[in-house]
């Protein structure tokens, strides 16, 4: 009887937050389905009269949404690849050594979490100018890697506490070096550590706009989340494009979510366990 | 660190062709290097502002005031509000987006039928752009044409329509709403993989002991995650605080301030106001709060070594 | 053993995107130098973006390159949003940059740190600046120096619901009176329907300003329009206490409670979707409203008289500058010259739906129909209609949104009095002018 209770409580509560998670989607998909003029007729239809795929259509032939696709898909993907890579190094000598600078080098890390970015984006645009890489994918994917280098370290130096260091010592009594202990023998045995820290990276950089904003001028290297801000305009929200748009930007996400998910779950644990 | 030690030590003695000395420094260098450049650099040059007149419309006039800012900024009403707002704002948003997330990760760790669909419903508010979760919700919330009062009156809930983002009694809770919903995924994502790695035998062994579901949760559960927990909420706490993203898209900080926290205001001050000066000031003293939190948040939980500093 | 191969195909795929995300992240430098062989690269940014004015804005811009083989433009278009912070960063940084668009809101702080090229001398070699409007040029102009050449101008007008107006049986409004009483007649909270779009938010002084300046119609001073003929600022009198009392009364009683926070798109999408049945607004809105509305139900009508039976109309505008540092201004301004020439212009004035700056332009039958011939016929009758100049000339002018916008809300809600208010704003226009003669 209290079994029953409690699991048809379970029900209830789930049943309840899906749907509240579940509605803004709905919505927007809705939306992006009904033919301009009907989106913001009264009284609202929760289901179209009409059902149209001529906002997918334009904003792929008029707005070109493809090419910022292509564009958030290669720079999110090379600065996560990037932060994985630099991190690991980072993370790996601060979970096996105990060195002088130890206790700064993580203190200067987590500090990074606290600082206000806005203060710094002046400056850093003069930096970026100074080094000619005003209006470059480069100058992103390093912002987008330097953003996230403090966090992916102290996430992934949990994943190294909890390997034990006997595995890379027997790698090196048997000839390897450090480097090639690690990447031949410890990172594939963390790779759903590595996984997780990338999901994470990915996701970030895929929906950064501000810094995007400011440093890119071609429309040619525009990425999906620039190109979605253009959609708000002086007098009006294009809710039609916007919608189709969200939905676009929403996909690649969720597959990759589906794709990794084994990796993340059974990734982030051993992480975030320690920290 | 406590297999780290002894390890090193016995590198030393053995004498490896590969120093550790100097594979630390050269394993560290990149990171080190980038964070200090991209990101200490340009901070610090924006922080000196702080100290400055920094108007955008005037910047042929920049020049030191020493601590003027600052007193310009503790004699606003406008700062006092924002501060107090700031504390709801993160308190109630990451005690709701905790416990709804655990909740959700409880209910999850056990295999059911459509999990996986159940899944990318959780997931999917973190696969969006701040600046795009400000504008769906502002629409929605929209009073004369938004689809949540639309959707109450139809059920009968309400029978007026509520100016979410309009009445300032209604303002904060509705931004608040919006940045649980967005929320609740981290913690969702982050617990439930903590709870997967509960080892089943501190279960086995508990159920001998003759736990029930609750006693399980409180004695089993809970201590097993908790170092997870302090972590999460950390710094989803101090995200929040520092995040402006969605106050500024919803609601400005309006109607008249009431919106406002310390991270909108600043913006604010860049955004409308040009002034770099009153925004840095607005920062250093952010990042004051945030020190004062964290050292008192770890010494409360206990945790000085949690990150192993 | 699956899982484990997995493991290595991921590894494989990582380390080859990773090589291809290094090459294509370098391979992209370069670009914002000045090119090579003679030709001419010049920068060039928007700052009222729509996609559909980019598109219209690069049609013309090929059209120049066509002219002009040897100069090549770059066209950076951000989001409307982000545009002006943009701008100024890039100005901050001194980055490349050779063609500007310069607002009313935006000329005095940009002329005031030194950032934009003057351009009397340019139009002196440029025969089609005299065929340009006074209103364009003034517009442009502080303190005798032409800081941009105006792309479009925006006057607001009345947009009204013809058919909500005939079920009530009562003609269009032409005085700030007769506005408020229409508005709240056609109120009627139960249908969800409310008699005038409000806007509380970005922008929200347009309004209040516009009545203050009409109520305080004879003591204005016409170069200096906030500011009476003695000196002192318009919301010092007793006319503006009325005519913000009246403001107050328009919010609370003849529009939706909601809109206190509504910014520029808000106001028109009430609008759109038969919430509201008046808009004041720039033409630049006739797009949306044409393009959501059944035109038949939309109705133009000029911008309301104040007691003095006449209105001041504030023409704002925003065009093509250059930038003191640019390297090649010769060739900047001879785009300039092209987008501004009379068939140009006016092609752009068409698709944006903005005031074309050229005075054969008026003529263009596209000028006659519905939508504009009011703005026209406020044209015609400069004495009923006077013109006034924005005034853009203090460095606050970009900041006075905010402050009117905070304060201004907390009017609305009770918070704080009329009187109250209008000192404030007093003080910040009184400090404004304090400043600028120091």
């Amino acid at each position: 009887m209290k079994r029953n209770l409690s699991k048809g409580l379970k029900v209830v509560f789930l049943a309840v937050y899906l749907i509240v998670m579940a509605f803004p989607l709905y919505w927007i998909v809705i939306t992006s389905l009904k033919p301009q003029k009907d989106i913001f007729s009264f009284p609202l239809k929760y289901w179209p009269d009409r059902l149209t795929f001529q906002n997918y259509i334009n904003i792929i032939k008029i707005s070109k949404f493809h090419i910022y696709i292509a564009n958030s898909l290669l720079i999110s993907l090379s600065a996560a690849v990037i932060v994985v890579c630099i991190s690991v190094l980072s993370a790996y000598v601060l979970a096996r050594f105990k060195f002088r600078a130890h206790r700064h080098v993580m203190l200067g890390f987590f500090l990074t979490q606290m600082l206000p970015g806005f203060v710094a984006l002046a400056p850093l645009y003069l930096l970026m100018t100074r080094l000619d890489l005003i209006n470059t994918r480069a100058s992103l994917v390093l912002m987008y890697t330097v953003g996230l280098i403090p966090f992916s370290t102290i996430l992934l130096k949990g994943f190294f506490e909890r390997i034990p260091s006997s595995l890379e010592e027997a790698a090196m009594i048997d000839g390897c070096s450090r480097m090639s202990a690690l990447v031949r023998v410890i990172m594939p045995v963390m790779l759903n550590g590595i996984a997780a820290t990338f999901i994470f990276a990915f996701v970030q950089n895929w929906n950064e706009l501000f810094v995007a904003v400011l440093f890119i001028d071609d429309e040619s290297l525009k990425t999906l989340p620039v190109a979605m801000n253009s959609f708000v305009m002086k007098f009006d929200v294009d809710w039609g494009a916007m919608s189709a748009g969200t939905v676009l930007s929403v996909l690649p996400t969720i597959a990759l979510f589906a794709v990794a998910q084994r990796f993340i779950v059974d990734g982030l644990t051993q992480g975030a366990v320690k920290g | 660190m406590k297999e780290g030690q002894p390890s090193v030590v016995r590198r030393m003695q053995s004498g490896f062709r590969s120093s550790p000395r100097g594979f630390i420094f050269l394993s560290l260098l990149p990171a080190l290097v980038l964070v200090l450049v991209f990101t200490y650099y340009p901070f610090l040059r924006g922080i000196v502002m702080a100290f400055q007149n920094y108007q955008l419309f005037d910047l042929t006039n920049v020049h030191f005031i020493g601590l003027d800012n600052f007193k310009t900024m503790f004699h606003d009403t406008k700062f006092q509000h924002a501060a107090t707002n700031s504390v709801y704002w993160v308190f109630i948003s990451l005690i709701l987006q905790f416990s709804i997330g655990l909740t959700v990760a409880l209910l999850m760790n056990k295999r059911f039928r459509g999990r996986g669909i159940f899944q990318g419903f959780v997931f999917y508010p973190w696969a969006l752009s701040g600046f795009l979760i400000g504008l769906i919700w502002k629409w929605m919330f929209n009073s004369q044409i938004g689809v949540i009062n639309d959707l109450l009156l139809h059920l009968g809930l309400i029978h007026e329509r509520i100016g979410f983002l309009s009445d300032p009694s209604w303002a904060m809770t509705s931004v608040i709403v919006a940045n649980v919903w967005y929320g609740i995924a981290f913690f969702a994502i982050m617990l439930l993989a903590a709870l997967q790695s509960v080892p089943s035998e501190l279960y086995e062994a508990g159920s001998m002991d003759g736990a029930n579901g609750a006693r399980k949760l409180f004695n089993i559960t809970l201590p097993y995650i908790m170092p997870t927990v302090i972590t999460t909420t950390l710094l989803r706490a101090i995200w929040i605080f520092n995040d402006p993203s969605i106050i500024y898209g919803l609601t400005n900080g309006g109607p008249a301030g009431s919106t406002h926290i310390l991270s909108s205001l600043m913006l604010d001050k860049i955004m409308y106001g040009g002034d770099y000066g009153a925004a840095s000031a607005i920062g250093i003293v952010m990042i004051g709060i945030l020190l004062l939190y964290t050292i008192f948040y770890l010494t409360v939980t206990r945790s000085e070594k949690l990150g192993d500093f | 053993m699956v899982a484990k191969r997995n493991n290595k195909m991921l590894f494989g795929a990582t380390a080859g995107i990773l090589f291809l995300g290094v090459l294509a992240g370098c391979g992209d430098n370069g670009g914002s130098s000045g090119g090579s062989g003679g030709k001419v690269t010049l920068r060039m940014i928007e700052s009222l973006t729509s996609p559909a004015r980019t598109t219209v804005l690069n049609e013309m811009i090929s059209k120049f390159e066509a002219a002009n083989p040897n100069i090549k433009v770059e066209l950076i278009s951000p989001p409307f949003d982000q545009a002006d912070n943009k701008i100024k960063t890039i100005l901050g940084a001194k980055q490349t940059l050779d063609v500007l668009e310069v607002r009313d809101l935006t000329v005095s702080e940009f002329s005031n740190n030194g950032y934009l090229e003057p351009l009397n001398d340019y139009v002196k070699n440029w025969p089609d600046y005299a065929t340009e409007v006074d209103v364009a040029k003034s517009v442009a102009t502080l303190n005798d120096k032409l800081y941009f050449i105006t792309n479009g101008m925006y006057q607001r007008q009345m947009f009204y619901r013809k058919d909500w107006f005939q079920e009530k049986g009562i003609p269009a409004p032409t005085n700030y009176q007769e506005m408020v009483d229409a508005a709240i007649k056609l109120t009627d909270p139960s249908k969800n329907r409310y008699g005038f779009s409000f806007r509380g938010g970005a922008g929200a002084n347009g309004v209040p300003d516009t009545i203050i300046m009409n109520y305080n119609f004879d003591n204005i001073d016409h170069d200096d329009s906030t500011f009476l003929k003695d000196g002192k600022t318009m919301y010092s009198t007793p006319e503006a206490k009325q005519a913000l009392e009246l403001y107050v009364k328009l919010y609370k009683e003849g529009s939706p409670k909601d809109s206190i926070n509504w910014g520029y798109q808000e106001q028109v999408q009430a609008f759109t979707s038969g919430v509201t049945g008046i808009l004041l607004q720039d033409p630049d809105a006739i797009p949306a409203l044409m393009e959501k509305m059944d035109v038949n139900t939309i109705g133009t009508a000029p911008m309301p008289k104040g007691p003095s039976g006449k209105a001041f109309t504030a023409t704002g505008g925003g065009g093509w500058g250059i930038t003191s540092y640019s390297k090649h201004k010769d060739e900047a301004f001879k785009l300039i010259a092209f987008l501004s020439s009379p068939e140009q212009n006016t092609y752009f004035a068409k698709k944006t739906a903005l005031i074309p700056i050229h005075k054969s332009a008026s003529e263009d039958p596209f000028f006659q129909t519905d939508m504009y011939k009011t703005l026209l016929l406020m044209a015609s009758k400069p004495d009923e209609f006077v013109n006034l100049k924005a005034n853009t000339k203090y460095p606050g002018t970009s900041q006075w949104g905010q402050v009117a916008m905070e304060s201004g809300q907390s009017l609305l809600l009770g918070n704080v009095s009329v009187d109250d208010t209008l000192k404030k704003w007093d003080q910040f226009w009184a400090d404004q002018r304090a400043n600028l003669n120091k």
